[in-house]
């Protein structure tokens, strides 16, 4: 894994949290009012307006319970590409929204999961998946029902 | 402490017209908006030099569109503003000029909603901020995703929302100015082409073109101007928020609650006393969201009115009388606007074969990206 790229270091880490060692982190942040967000910013807290040092980065655990799914089936591909280096998505693909377990709730990709059992509430944990076009192992979080 | 519009000067809507709603065509945006204008001229009875201030909502023409059309009226040098709010564009226009009139700084004033399809880059991809996969979530998975937790939720299935589709290409099919003038059965919504979830073609709004104009006037100037009473409604509220920290995936839902109570507040109204409704029906699941919000029903409740006829044109409460967004048409700019015709037109009893009979009190909502929220209440006097 260590020869592998991922397409957005800035937002995930291939490490885990101690919570949840095996799963790729997410790059959340804290601010000192409380509020966890993500992906992790300095701009300005969305609860109480601080800045700067009172938010700082946290790794949120890559396990959260899924809210809701659905499948695309027309998806427009952005052309020309902005990364040929990545697979465009393809339609059909599954959307998830997962509220994760230190409080945010996202939405991306899901994998390896089949829609039709898929059921809100159930356990989601990330996963890194190979989206390179060429010889370049490159690697893009993902969530799919654990195990 | 700060003021309501009904702490202010009484506002009227004197004036109402449309071009259709339609597919992109090679029209020039000008001939799409002088005619919906022209049309609101003639139907307020009043000249365009009559006309002090105007108000252009629009999302995706770029910039100054205004008076490279308002000009072929006769350039008369009065004040113009363009308004973009996204899909609550003209709803926001709407709102200020509503204020400039209701403050006294106008007596007559023009809104005007505008737009034809086009690539606009949304502002949050420039932010810096980078997303995991927004690239692959575009609004119908959103509301894609909404269905889905309602549905299982409240045990409802993907028939029953389709419902909504079926009430509102219904009304729309009576509305000349719709972009879909078709009736379509259950079974044609369902068997269409599937976009994302259990949402079809038929069930997400389109967005084509088209354009839609009202003429906001105080008493004082219908009187100067000889502007029938019988036919002006007042505007009795005007609502607008914006998300909050924390509400996420249901920020139109829960802004929506708070934006369309703070206006029934406003007219001192209570959700059951609204006879029509004209609601941001995108797709089909915000109308279930939205009438839940406004208080009209309990959360999940609101199929079983759907399914008894409570939100058809003559039940309880006629919910996009005109067709909404998913039989009308979401041209973004002309969208908000076109609401506070249908309801002043129904509000007068000259809706036609859409007449809502009795109707004496309506309320427009909308929702943008970002999220945003407008709700205006208007009354027949």
């Amino acid at each position: 894994m260590s020869q592998s790229e991922l397409l957005k270091p800035a937002l995930y880490d291939e490490q885990g949290t101690a919570a949840a060692p095996g799963h790729p982190a997410l790059n959340g942040g804290q601010c000192v009012c409380g509020h966890v967000f993500f992906p992790m910013q300095t701009y300005g807290c969305e609860v109480c307006g601080r800045r700067g040092e009172a938010l700082q980065p946290v790794h949120l655990s890559g396990r959260g319970k899924l809210v809701a799914s659905a499948t695309v089936h027309i998806h427009a591909a952005r052309t020309p590409a902005l990364n040929t280096d990545v697979k465009p998505h393809a339609a059909p693909f599954t959307i998830g929204s997962i509220v994760l377990e230190d409080g945010p709730t996202v939405r991306t990709l899901l994998v390896g999961v089949d829609e039709k059992t898929l059921k809100p509430g159930q356990a989601m944990v990330t996963t890194l998946v190979a989206v390179g076009t060429g010889a370049k192992p490159i690697l893009d979080l993902r969530f799919t029902a654990a195990s | 402490m700060a003021k309501t519009l009904k702490d202010l000067r009484s506002v009227y809507v004197v004036g109402v017209g449309w071009h259709r709603y339609q597919p992109l065509s090679d029209t020039p945006y000008v001939m799409l908006g002088l005619p919906a204008i022209r049309s609101a001229l003639a139907d307020a009875g009043i000249s365009w030099t009559d006309v002090e201030s105007s108000y252009v909502g629009t999302g995706l023409l770029g910039m100054a569109a205004g008076r490279a059309m308002l000009k072929h009226l006769g350039a008369t040098g009065r004040p113009l503003v363009h308004i973009e709010n996204a899909s609550a564009s003209g709803s926001a226009a709407f709102r200020h000029a509503c204020i400039e009139i209701a403050s006294g700084i106008a007596d007559v004033s023009l809104v005007v909603g505008i737009d034809k399809p086009g690539v606009v880059q949304r502002a949050f991809t420039k932010t810096g901020i980078g997303n995991l996969a927004d690239d692959a979530i575009v609004p119908f998975t959103h509301f894609a995703l909404l269905t889905n937790e309602y549905a299982h939720r409240h045990g409802v299935t993907p028939q029953d929302v389709a419902l909504v589709a079926v009430k509102n290409l219904r009304n729309g099919a009576l509305n000349p100015h719709a972009h879909r003038q078709q009736e379509r059965t259950l079974d044609e919504i369902l068997g269409g082409k599937p976009v994302a979830g259990t949402l079809t073609a038929l069930q997400c709004c389109p967005v084509g073109e088209g354009a839609a104009a009202v003429i906001v006037a105080s008493e004082e100037a219908m009187m100067r101007l000889g502007v029938d009473p019988a036919r002006a409604v007042r505007v009795t509220a005007a609502a607008a928020a914006s998300e909050r920290a924390g509400s996420q995936a249901t920020a139109d839902a829960a802004i929506t609650k708070d934006t369309i109570a703070d206006a029934l507040n406003q007219a001192q109204l209570a959700p059951k006393a609204v006879d029509v409704l004209e609601l941001h029906d995108a797709f089909t699941i915000e109308e279930l969201h939205y009438v839940e919000a406004m208080g009209i029903c309990k959360p999940g409740e609101a199929i079983h009115l759907l399914k008894e006829g409570a939100f058809d044109i003559g039940g309880q409460c006629a919910v996009s009388p005109s067709g909404g967004l998913i039989a009308m048409g979401h041209p973004i700019g002309p969208t908000g606007v076109g609401q506070i015709g249908e309801i002043t037109l129904q509000l007068r009893g000259d809706a036609g074969r859409r007449q809502h009979k009795g109707a004496k009190i309506g309320l427009a909502h909308m929702v943008g990206l970002g999220a945003v929220c407008y709700v205006h209440v208007l009354q027949r006097p």
